[in-house]
């Protein structure tokens, strides 16, 4: 038998001057720092038709949160007798102008009636000077009217202007569904999350009483809540902060979280295997750092993806519900109630024309965005060449 | 059964102590027992390297040090584990978090998977910093900076806020090697930390974790690897592994000149040398690692060894130490050192 000593001399054993002559690393050139999520969102910018979808309607949207100033029946600013006045925030009733009425002062009537009177008052009025729930009654023949030079998208069946109630509407759709899919994602992370990470039996009763749970019939459910909890319109306040607006999104959200579930659970029965997950715990991180900090941003990426698709359908759901009678109670201005009114009045093409259009736009736009989103989260591009 | 005693080291009690390890895996095929009846000391201040084919139990022993096994499927079912006179299969999942990445802490053999892709190194190693110790930001990623100039990251500013992939293999190693030890743990074990590397950085990589080694004073390593020249680069002793089970624990030198087992004579003779005598085959051992879920009931290597005789394949023999500090657990034995049937001609 040949002594095994020096046998082992080879394979990873180094003459020490290579060795030593190695040891320190060649400087590589430091390239700069680009974290995955930064390439995604250069390859997201390259892709136009969702960039610049993602322009547009981020941009109506936050310019939807300025509507008061832009389309209102209440004036910025009055100068009325030396002072000015600003009703847009304190409100004025209509004899403070010297108008002979009682409650709000028609601010439209009061410009002509200052501008006539030529005695140095004046009122600013919004750029749209028409309010969301205002029914303009002394417009010639009777409501829905026809589109005009002042109203291009007529008005509806109540004389309130199209096109404001259409922009109003925006906002409350696009705050709706980014609220419904924010609750349903961290309820939908939180489960998926624990089933996937525990597994076991937490898992398999856990995705049972999903499955039950998600076999309710979500329309029906929400007509019966929708009949026990009268949905009530608080004149006055703001429009998301009607309670009803929170409620249906609560109802919503209950509906609309098991979706991801099963993809965050995936994503943690993946992730939880690799070794960093490992090494992690075997440095001393707690589980939920284990769970939070370092499984899910790595779990992120159909949550992502999802996200334009899952507003898709929240604007649709909240459209449906609207259309049924289900959704935010009247005066709320919101488009699947403009909708039924289109459908109660198929000869009135604008009322049926416009608000299709301004549906199918958004969601058409939404689409693109999630689109893109999804190429650009593709995993398959920066694994190719690895 | 008795415990045996000690198996000693280069100085004094040990560092850690295993005992009677049993970590066997519930699995639909049955129970694999991974690990069944470990007995193992790590010396302070040594290098123990443990070694054994694919299955022999090697890593499922590390992994049982820290209560790393995945449960279910894996659970430890018996033995203790005595590290600074705790039990560490007794203490709380906090407890133990507490030593993980302080007192004892871990390297892997992939380092292209073992950190997180979405974080920067910076981030991993000051997590490490943070997860045990009251210190600021500043304070960690000065450390942090420190760690990675001593093993071997030119430029620690700039690459700390790098990812993952921006890192070779044998950076990213050093990286783990830096989290592993930013703490000063007692005991790094390394699991086949050089496995997945250029043969060129594994000689760095084993040089740069002694190195580490010896600046912290006391500490030791407990060295997992199939590699026999490895253990020869760097260990002061060797377990070697087989089904489960420890086979044979003797000092470098010991083991090299003289090995026990038939086992390990196998290993020694399946190296392939290269100063000259390139006449001869190298020896094969013959079979395979027996089905895991069906062990022999006695000697574990009897189905493969070339001196199985009678009471081998029915009666486990006990691990004994049959010279001073060498230990063998073979029916061969006690012989005094010389085995009771030569060993087969080459």
């Amino acid at each position: 038998m040949s002594t095994p000593e020096p046998a082992v001399d080879n394979l990873t054993h180094v003459p020490p001057d290579l060795a030593s002559s190695m040891l320190p690393p060649p400087v590589t050139t430091t390239p700069p720092p680009e974290s995955l999520l930064r390439k995604r969102l250069r390859k997201f910018r390259r892709l136009k038709r969702g960039y610049f979808s993602f322009v547009f309607v981020v941009t109506a949207y936050l310019i939807s949160f300025f509507l008061p100033l832009i389309a209102n029946n209440i004036a910025l600013l009055v100068r009325y007798n030396g002072s000015y006045y600003v009703p847009i925030v304190h409100y004025r009733s209509a004899s403070e102008f010297g108008q002979a009425a009682f409650g709000d002062p028609d601010y439209r009537a009061l410009k002509q009636q200052f501008a006539a009177a030529g005695q140095g008052n004046w009122v600013l009025m919004p750029l749209i000077p028409y309010g969301p729930n205002e029914a303009l009654l002394d417009l010639p023949g009777t409501p829905p009217n026809p589109p005009s030079a002042q109203h291009p998208f007529g008005t509806d069946d109540r004389g309130r202007d199209v096109l404001v109630r259409l922009a109003y509407g925006l906002n409350i759709s696009l705050t709706f569904a980014l609220l419904v899919a924010l609750v349903g994602n961290i309820a939908g992370i939180a489960v998926g999350a624990s089933l996937g990470y525990f597994g076991g039996r937490i898992d398999i009763f856990g995705q049972r009483g999903i499955e039950i749970w998600s076999s309710l019939p979500f329309l029906y459910v929400v007509i019966i809540i929708g009949s026990v909890i009268v949905p009530v319109y608080t004149p006055g306040r703001y429009q998301l902060l009607q309670p009803s607006l929170w409620l249906l999104v609560v109802i919503l959200a209950a509906f609309d979280w098991m979706g991801i579930t099963y993809y965050i659970r995936g994503e943690f029965y993946r992730e939880k295997a690799k070794d960093y997950v490992g090494a992690a715990i075997a440095t001393g991180v707690s589980e939920p750092g284990i769970m939070f900090r370092h499984i899910l941003p790595n779990a992120l990426t159909p949550v992502v993806s999802f996200a334009p698709f899952e507003i898709v359908a929240n604007i649709s759901a909240l459209v449906a519900l609207d259309f049924l009678g289900f959704g935010l109670p009247a005066p709320t201005p919101s488009w699947g109630e403009l909708i039924g009114q289109g459908m109660e009045n198929l000869t009135k093409w604008w009322l049926v024309f416009y608000p299709l259009g301004v549906l199918f736009l958004t969601l058409l736009l939404v689409v693109f965005i999630g689109e893109a989103v999804r190429e650009a989260f593709d995993p398959k591009e920066f694994s190719r060449l690895r | 059964m008795s415990l045996p005693a000690a198996q000693g080291g280069p100085e004094g009690s040990p560092l850690l102590t295993i005992r009677g390890l049993r970590t066997y895996f519930y699995t639909e095929s049955g129970v694999a027992k991974a690990v069944d009846g470990v007995d193992l000391d790590i010396a302070q201040g040594e290098v123990l390297g443990l070694v054994g084919e694919s299955g022999s139990g090697k890593s499922v022993t590390a992994l049982s040090i820290l209560r790393l096994i995945p449960d279910p499927p894996g659970r430890i079912v018996a033995g203790e584990i005595l590290y600074k006179g705790r039990d560490l299969l007794q203490l709380s999942w906090d407890d133990i978090r507490e030593i993980r990445g302080n007192e004892i802490s871990m390297v892997f053999q992939e380092p292209m998977t073992s950190l997180n892709p979405v974080f920067t190194i910076g981030m991993q190693v000051m997590e490490v910093i943070q997860a045990h110790q009251r210190v600021s930001k500043r304070e960690a990623h000065a450390r942090a900076v420190e760690i990675l100039t001593e093993v071997g990251i030119p430029d620690p500013e700039q690459r700390m806020k790098q990812y993952p992939h921006h890192f070779s293999g044998g950076q990213r190693q050093r990286v783990m090697i830096a989290i592993a030890l930013v703490l000063n743990p007692s005991l790094l074990i390394a699991d086949e930390p050089t496995t997945a590397l250029d043969v060129t950085i594994q000689a760095q990589i084993l040089d740069l974790m002694l190195e580490m080694k010896e600046r912290r004073a006391g500490a030791s390593i407990l060295l997992i690897t199939h590699n026999l020249a490895v253990v020869a680069e760097t260990c002061d002793r060797v377990a070697v592994m087989y089904g489960g089970k420890i086979q044979e624990v003797a000092s470098i030198d010991a083991l090299f000149d003289a090995p026990f087992h038939p086992y390990t004579h196998g290993l020694l003779g399946s190296i392939p040398s290269v100063d000259g005598k390139k006449a001869h085959r190298l020896t094969v051992i013959p079979g395979s690692v027996p089905d895991i879920y069906h062990l022999p009931v006695g000697c574990k290597f009897v189905t493969r060894c070339p001196y199985a005789f009678e009471p081998c394949p029915d009666i486990e023999p006990p691990l004994i130490e049959d010279a001073p500090g060498h230990w063998v657990r073979c029916h061969l034995y006690p012989h005094g050192g010389t085995p009771a049937v030569p060993p087969p001609a080459k």
